[in-house]
């Protein structure tokens, strides 16, 4: 996994009440991204670390370490199988 | 050498039919669309070389089929096609749609979840039909045009909705003539007021509703878009102005009298700033 994730370029992406609508043209794909995965998709700019997004997201939702960092590499993992990342 | 004569979407459609044959199935299909419209904006030649049966128009190759089913297909489909090219305006979704007064719902779903089969049994409930494939959105007013061709059931429905005799059966399917709809025919444009994501679980025993968020009812739809290219923003954004103005909803369809049911309820249950006309 990169240590600064970066969404492609090409994506188009809507904030809609909070949840994300990210549609991929090159796949044919259109995807909903719940709220913590929609965080996650926004701090993928290729400079937070994926430290940094688990950071901003215990004290965003108020979670621990433990489940900050589970839920940043499942979400990334996730953007990554569905090829929603710049490859590192 | 038979004329056809349709008119749709303010669009006319002119089709030479060679024999008989060919102008039957399309009058049973398209009948509720006759009418003497002027200049053709689509000019078609269809009729029968021996056995099978050919579609011609000028700028593509001639389609060939083998039978009377996969004739309309083929004829469905392209016009599909070219009045999305014609309409380029309007928002394509793949639908059926039905409407109670002047509020229209689209029932939306990929092919073989059971979408034509719960339209027609909803017209037995006093739903009026506007469409069964095909759900063109006036995106500036969010008014649903009619493309009032023949219901097609894939299948024959349950016993408790039956056939009308006048049902034209091919290979392919059964045609219901939009004029022997049993809660009749929808005024249109009408105003949307929800959208219904159809899905059919052969296991499931009683049906279930669930309202959706916006950005999931915005996938939803723009998976079910014919023409979402043709729109600014790759129709991204159409897709979430029509599902934020709307009700949306996952039907997980089961009996059909109880999906039927389970869906009157609901649209009776939205609240009225819902329910009001656009």
């Amino acid at each position: 996994m990169a240590e600064h994730p970066r969404r492609r370029s090409d994506i188009s992406a809507r904030l809609v009440e909070g949840e994300m609508v990210v549609l991929d043209r090159e796949r044919d794909l259109v995807h909903q991204l719940n709220l913590t995965a929609t965080f996650i998709w926004d701090r993928c700019d290729g400079q937070c670390t994926t430290q940094e997004i688990a950071r901003q997201l215990i004290d965003a939702f108020d979670v621990d370490p433990r489940t900050a960092e589970a839920s940043v590499a499942a979400a990334l993992q996730q953007f990554e199988r569905l090829g929603l990342l710049e490859r590192a | 050498m038979y004329t056809l004569t349709l008119k749709t979407l303010d669009r006319s459609i002119r089709v030479n039919c060679e024999e008989s044959e060919t102008r039957s199935l399309l009058t049973a299909a398209y009948g509720h669309m006759e009418d003497d419209a002027g200049p053709a904006d689509l000019h078609y030649t269809v009729g029968r070389d021996g056995a099978r049966f050919f579609i011609r128009r000028e700028g593509r190759e001639v389609l060939a089929a083998p039978d009377d089913g996969m004739f309309l297909a083929l004829f469905d489909a392209d016009i599909a096609i070219e009045l999305q090219k014609l309409r380029r305006d309007l928002y394509f979704v793949h639908a059926a749609v039905l409407t109670v007064g002047d509020s229209a719902f689209m029932l939306a779903a990929q092919s073989r979840s059971g979408k034509s089969t719960v339209c027609w049994a909803l017209s037995h409930y006093g739903f009026r039909y506007l469409s069964d494939e095909l759900g063109p959105v006036d995106l500036k007013t969010l008014r649903i045009h009619p493309f009032t061709r023949a219901l097609m059931l894939k299948t024959n429905p349950s016993a408790s909705y039956p056939l009308p005799a006048t049902t034209l059966h091919t290979s392919r399917g059964c045609y219901v003539a939009a004029a022997d709809m049993p809660g009749g025919i929808g005024e249109g444009p009408a105003s949307l007021i929800a959208v219904f994501f159809l899905r059919y679980d052969p296991e499931g025993r009683e049906p279930s509703i669930r309202r959706i968020s916006v950005a999931e009812a915005a996938v939803r739809l723009y998976a079910n878009t014919l023409n979402a290219l043709a729109h600014t923003g790759d129709g991204l954004d159409a897709a979430i102005w029509i599902t934020t103005a709307t009700a949306c909803f996952v039907l997980l369809t089961a009996d059909l009298t109880a999906t039927c049911a389970l869906l009157t309820d609901t649209l009776k249950e939205l609240p009225r700033e819902e329910r009001r006309v656009q």
